[in-house]
């Protein structure tokens, strides 16, 4: 397999029949075990973005190759969901009449987990985001920062190897989002993962290896932007 | 968490959703266990009066609307023992008229030489040998509090109870034997019959010896088991086709609430199904969760259905016209029908939401509001 993990060309993606078009021939390559930030203005399709590489909507043209899968090629993108990507939304989207532990056992089913493995497994990857004594609660009863952990554990229910995260601490305090980020490194330098994190946090970005930025549909050059951050305020880590 | 708990934690989101559309659909079920008990019970009473004391065969006039309506005369009946193949002929007349309470009581005149060759399962006293005397059935002995030696008044005719009977079919059990010939003069149908029960020669065929007597006169008919029976008698018919269209009506009226249930709780969380798809589930297991959910409600549904059904049919009974023919027969059949019916509604109600939502996007069902 090639060291690249994501590759995505020349993406296409318009709605209401072409009026608005969210991505005009966006290219990324994310290398296996890199984490890249992406920025750039609010509507510039970064979400969009996000969603085509997750297979959860279909591009109008381009290609798009995760871990040596060509989306475009295979039907039933069920198994690809289910195992190569875990995805964490804006929002967090867990199931609101699920435990903290059934939502993370969710994916599961799909790649035929038995029950109690399931549930194990489930624990761990709680343990794992640090709330080992909330996998009995359901989203309700958990704060913005915990739900969103959650939802984290559930994007690698099935160890994928590449993680998709959309303004996981958008919703979030400074202190909260800087423990969600201080998992979303530990768990990519312990498990290898790939990361591709949205985020309008400099001081989020800054933790990546590389920022990438987007406008107007397209991902800018590297050339156009320094890699560096501007003088803006680092959060400590 | 098994799947099997995830459809049951939906349905308990919306306990009086659920509970409500089980109601409805165990009505339906009610309906199919009350209708199919009693036409069962109609079968199963209409089929006792094909056979009289181990015959094989009821012969009668093709045609009629009715058995009642049958009609001979007495000596084409008695001349059917001439043939060959037939080992006795022993002609019956069918007389219904209301005695005590009962509003069918259903009285065999049969003559005295036959009820005593092929006399019913006696339980008391003996076969009657005189004119003014009945054997009545131990059922109708008990609604009219009478015993051997009493009387009892058939078509305003006095007879002494000789002996009592008991074949275990309400309606038969209600009724009595009566001397033909009384009975003839008790109804005004002097010299006539409704026909002859026939039991055919050592050996030979039932069927065949009755395709032979109605190969010889066209105007007869010979019945030898209730499916038969339509020729003779379009009640039964009437009562199965009642039956099929009632079950007909209780799976569409409950298809169309399963399916309205389905489509609101399948709608309201669209977005959750994008969750679901958006995690790796495969567009069939939406369908199987969906489904589930569906079957669930109509298995609740029947249990209950069961349960009501039962207490229709007693409540049916206690009309005195329907409790005097008939007993409810809740057989292994019926329970299975309305098991289909159940599953049936399950099915089809929940198609069109579970289909629909399975062919969504991921990403159309996550932006549903
Ligand atoms: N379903 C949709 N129908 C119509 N327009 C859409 C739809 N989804 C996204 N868009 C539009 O596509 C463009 C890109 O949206 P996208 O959500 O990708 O932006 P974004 O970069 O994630 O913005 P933000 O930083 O605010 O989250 C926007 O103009 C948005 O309004
Ligand atoms: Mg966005």
């Amino acid at each position: 397999m090639s060291e690249i993990a994501v590759e995505v060309r020349g993406l296409v993606k318009s709605y209401e029949g072409g009026r608005i078009r969210a991505l005009r021939g966006a290219d990324l390559k994310v290398a296996r075990g890199e984490f890249v930030a992406l920025m750039g203005p609010s509507g510039c399709g970064k979400s969009t973005l996000l969603h085509v590489i997750a297979a959860l909507d279909r591009p109008d043209a381009g290609h798009v190759h995760v871990m040596g899968v060509d989306t475009d090629a295979v039907r039933d993108l069920s198994a690809y969901r289910a195992r190569t990507v875990g995805l964490v939304f804006q929002l967090h989207n867990l199931l609101p009449a699920l435990t903290a532990s059934e939502n993370v056992q969710v994916p599961m089913f799909e790649t035929g987990t038995g029950r109690r493995e399931r549930r194990r497994r489930a624990d761990d990857l709680l343990a794992l985001v640090g709330l080992a004594d909330r996998t009995h609660n359901r989203p309700g009863e958990l704060s913005g920062g915990e739900r969103q952990r959650v939802a984290i554990a559930r994007a690698l229910a099935n160890d994928p190897p590449v993680l998709l995260a959309d303004e996981p601490t958008g919703s979030l305090d400074s202190k909260a989002g800087g423990r969600v980020m201080d998992l979303i490194e530990r768990l990519r330098t312990e498990r290898g993962l790939t990361v591709l994190l949205v985020t309008h946090d400099p001081g989020v970005a800054a933790r990546a290896d590389r920022t990438v930025h987007m406008l107007d549909g397209r991902v800018l050059a590297p050339a156009a932007v320094p890699n560096v951050p501007l003088a803006l305020p680092v959060m400590p880590s | 968490m098994t799947f099997g708990a995830l459809i049951l934690k939906n349905l308990l989101r919306h306990r009086v959703r659920t509970l409500l559309t089980a109601v409805g659909i165990a009505i339906g079920i009610m309906t199919v266990i009350a209708l199919g008990a009693v036409a069962t019970g109609a079968r199963q009473a209409a089929g006792g009066m094909l056979q009289s004391g181990g015959s094989d065969l009821l012969v009668a006039q093709k045609g009629a609307s009715d058995l009642t309506f049958s009609s001979m005369p007495t000596r084409q009946a008695a001349r059917l023992d001439r043939r060959g193949d037939v080992a006795w002929a022993h002609p019956v007349l069918l007389d219904v008229s209301k005695v005590g309470s009962n509003p069918y009581f259903v009285a065999f005149g049969m003559r005295l030489a036959d009820l005593a060759e092929a006399p019913p399962p006696l339980v008391a006293g003996r076969v009657p040998r005189r004119a003014d005397q009945v054997l009545l059935g131990d059922r109708g002995a008990r609604d009219l509090g009478v015993g051997v030696g009493g009387t009892v008044e058939i078509q305003r005719t006095r007879f002494r109870v000789a002996g009592l009977f008991h074949v275990g079919t309400t309606w038969q059990d209600g009724g009595a034997y009566v001397p033909l010939v009384s009975l003839q003069r008790a109804a005004r149908k002097p010299g006539v019959v409704t026909g002859a029960y026939v039991r055919v020669a050592a050996g030979r065929d039932a069927g065949a010896v009755g395709e032979a007597i109605e190969a010889a006169d066209p105007q007869l008919v010979a019945i030898a088991d209730v499916d038969d029976m339509a020729e003779v008698d379009q009640g039964i018919e009437a009562i199965d086709g009642l039956n099929l269209a009632i079950s007909l009506l209780a799976v569409g009226i409950g298809a169309i609430g399963v399916m309205n249930t389905m489509v609101m709780s399948v709608f309201e969380r669209t977005r959750e199904i994008g969750i679901l798809r958006a995690v790796g589930w495969r567009g069939r297991r939406v369908v199987r969760m969906i489904v589930g959910e569906s079957i669930a409600v109509c298995l609740i549904a029947f249990v209950v259905g069961l349960g009501l059904g039962a207490l229709a049919t007693e409540a049916v009974t206690l009309v005195p016209a329907i409790g005097a023919v008939l007993e409810p027969a809740y057989t292994v059949a019926v329970m299975v029908r309305a098991l289909v019916v159940a599953l049936v509604v399950a099915l089809v109600g929940a198609a069109y939401p579970a289909i629909r939502a399975a062919r969504l996007l991921p990403m159309e069902a996550l932006r549903h509001e």
